[in-house]
């Protein structure tokens, strides 16, 4: 009976302490997405992407000679819901983060992971201030709105209109492209007629239609979500309203056509390359495995630029030889240069913004298919 | 003085959407004391199962637009009807004899598990009606631009607001739902069985919210499984500012709100429109703490 209990004794204590080392035999990387809310398309996005490459990293023999486990907190789109995600990412063992979508949500784990001491990626996170923040482990695949402030300035001036009506949506993001356009419009002499923000998630625009025709703009300049622009499209569409519309990156979503239907035409917006237009070997052969697996493409490119964070986050891994955190980010910092991303190359400045210049000016044509401009 | 016309056909339009949402809370209220947090979400599945039968049975197609839309409402309101009852047997009824903070738990429970099982059957993205289904004509009155629909919405949502109020008032049927608001065991007296009475609320609050989901879907095309939570909550805000448990209440209240907002957004700012409208609901309450048609205690519901 002794015997019988010591080697059950022992049998477990094997058990367990196998378990422990098969724990501590894989590298976690912790995925931080909005799975569920408003914006859970994109945030469903990101994990078939990330989990997509984990799979792949993964037959090539991991990272350090281990495999890469993906662990996966939803943030809901939501500032709350995100630091309650990033405190649980935490607590798990992870050696760094990927995500997430909106700035605020964003923001709202910065600080969490930088005390965890876990270097943060974010993918569709363009507000300024989060790299002005002095946080020296956190990066992000998206462009800054600064950037895309000055491009959207760029493309209006270039097409020639005079009068311009800003309307954002008063999120972290759409306030500060809409401020940053705001100001270099105005330092150039272009007459900004209308600023105002709209309440997202409504059905019904008309109210703010009709105070913008009232402003008398040549052209509109939107910088929230994708929803609420297409159902602005379709509601100036049905007012016989001409005035056309240009958008920030967040329309970047083929939902844009579903929802606005033929009223999308002739819809301007910014953005970095779309999921189909990126041209690498390295893309384009993950887009095919993707549409394999998955049978859709990627719903943006935000998706994509979190399967970036992870590739960059695994080079920083395997560049640093360590999952020690600031290794991994003096590596991002200083070695990572011409990085091969699936969105281009990848290389990050003292801030840990990404250098060069990503965003195109795209246009909706009468099939509500996106082409790339040239201007 | 056009804009301002302008702007209060846009106001009524959606006014006319709070209002019939804001009769199933009204309901629930005048009789339970219960505000029912998942009606917003059973507005969100009259906008989805309309989508559905629409695009399943190409109704319109086979009977012409009139009648095809006249068929899908009837069905869209006993389905959203059906699932009230559900609701109410599955969420409320056990929780009759128990304190009024756990009913209230329980509808917010019921309200998260309606919205993400939409979400599991139908996926996160954007749902949207098919483009071609609803004629395009835009009525032009002395230079106003009314959508033909926007009319029609309106009007199909004064005539089931009038049908249910005429139903409440001057059948038998109406006269037990008012008695069981006044006083339950005093109903129960008088031979009312209550219990049918609270299923029968069930059946017309969420019949209405069901039917408002499907005009949103028809008219903005749009339609999301978050969707309901802001029309909910207009909707309620609206209930209160009529005065909750009243039915013209919720119908004054509902288009007051719309126009307020409109309003708001025309002549103050866009960005503060819904502060504009809590602001002069805070002021109403203020004033008249039952709300603008609270006052008739008797006539509750």
């Amino acid at each position: 009976m002794k015997k019988q209990l010591l080697t059950l004794v022992a049998a477990v204590g094997l058990a367990l302490g196998g378990g422990m080392v098969q724990a501590a035999d894989t590298v976690k990387i912790g995925l931080m997405a909005p799975l569920t809310g408003s914006w859970a398309s994109e945030g469903q996005g990101m994990k078939k992407i990330v989990e997509l490459l984990a799979e792949q990293q993964n037959a090539k023999g991991g990272v350090l000679g281990k495999k890469i486990e993906v662990v996966t907190e939803d943030d809901g789109g939501d500032a709350r819901t995100a630091s309650l995600a990033a405190q649980r990412l935490t607590t798990k063992g992870v050696a760094t983060v990927v995500g997430t979508y909106g700035s605020a949500v964003t923001e709202a784990s910065q600080n969490i992971y930088d005390e965890a001491g876990i270097p943060q990626i974010a993918n569709g996170s363009t507000a300024i201030r989060l790299t002005e923040k002095g946080l020296k482990k956190f990066f992000r695949t998206a462009p800054r709105d600064d950037e895309q402030g000055r491009m959207a300035a760029q493309t209006i001036e270039k097409l020639g209109f005079k009068k311009v009506a800003i309307l954002h949506d008063s999120s972290a993001y759409a306030k500060g492209l809409a401020d940053e356009a705001n100001a270099l419009l105005k330092k150039k002499g272009t007459e900004v007629v209308f600023f105002d923000a709209l309440t997202p998630k409504e059905s019904d625009y008309t109210a703010i239609l009709t105070k913008l025709k009232g402003a008398g703009p040549d052209v509109v300049l939107f910088t929230g979500y994708y929803p609420e622009a297409g159902l602005l499209l379709k509601q100036k569409k049905g007012m016989n309203w001409n005035v056309p519309f240009i958008g920030g990156d967040a329309n970047n979503n083929a939902d844009l056509i579903k929802i606005a239907g033929k009223a999308a035409e002739g819809f301007y917006f910014l953005s970095p390359p779309q999921p189909q237009d990126l041209d690498t070997a390295d893309a384009k052969a993950f887009l095919t495995d993707y549409q394999k697996k998955y049978n859709e493409l990627p719903p943006s490119i935000w998706a994509v630029l979190a399967g970036d964070g992870f590739r960059v986050m695994v080079a920083g891994i395997a560049g640093a030889k360590s999952t020690d955190a600031t290794k991994i980010a003096d590596y991002l910092h200083k070695d990572l240069k011409n990085f091969s991303g699936l969105s281009g190359p990848i290389a990050f400045d003292a801030k840990g913004d990404r250098e060069g210049e990503v965003y195109r000016v795209y246009k909706v044509d009468a099939d509500g298919k996106f082409v790339m401009q040239k201007l | 003085m056009e804009e301002f016309l302008q702007q209060l056909t846009n106001g009524l339009a959606v006014g006319g959407i709070y209002a019939l949402i804001a009769l199933g809370y009204t309901m629930v209220y005048g009789v339970l004391k219960l505000i029912n947090f998942a009606h917003g979400d059973l507005f969100t599945y009259g906008a989805y199962l309309g989508l559905t039968l629409l695009t399943s049975l190409a109704l319109t197609d086979r009977v012409g637009f009139a009648l095809g839309v006249l068929v899908l409402v009837l069905m869209v309101m006993g389905l959203v009807a059906i699932l009230g009852a559900m609701l109410e047997r599955a969420a409320y009824r056990p929780l009759r004899e128990s304190p009024r903070l756990s009913a209230v738990v329980s509808a917010l429970g019921a309200s998260i598990f309606l919205q993400n099982t939409l979400m599991l059957v139908y996926g996160a993205r954007f749902q949207v009606y098919p483009d071609e289904i609803l004629p395009a004509a835009t009525l032009d009155v002395f230079g106003l631009y009314i959508p033909l629909m926007r009319v029609l919405i309106v009007l199909a949502s004064v005539a089931m607001m009038v049908a249910l109020y005429l139903f409440i008032q001057k059948t038998r049927i109406g006269t037990a739902i008012r008695a069981a608001a006044i006083d339950q065991s005093a109903a129960r007296l008088m031979g009312i069985d209550v219990n049918r009475v609270i299923l029968l609320v069930f059946l017309l609050g969420p019949a209405l919210g069901g039917a408002a989901g499907l005009m949103v879907g028809l008219y903005y095309g749009q339609v999301n499984f978050t969707m309901g939570w802001v029309y909910g909550m207009k909707a309620f805000t609206a209930a209160i500012l009529g005065g909750i448990g009243n039915i013209p209440g919720a119908m004054v209240g509902g288009l007051l709100l719309g126009v307020i907002e409109a309003l708001g957004a025309a002549y103050v700012s866009i960005a503060w429109k819904d502060a504009i409208a809590f602001c002069v609901l805070i002021l109403i309450l203020i004033v008249r703490p039952t709300g603008l048609l609270g006052e008739r205690v008797a006539d509750k519901i």
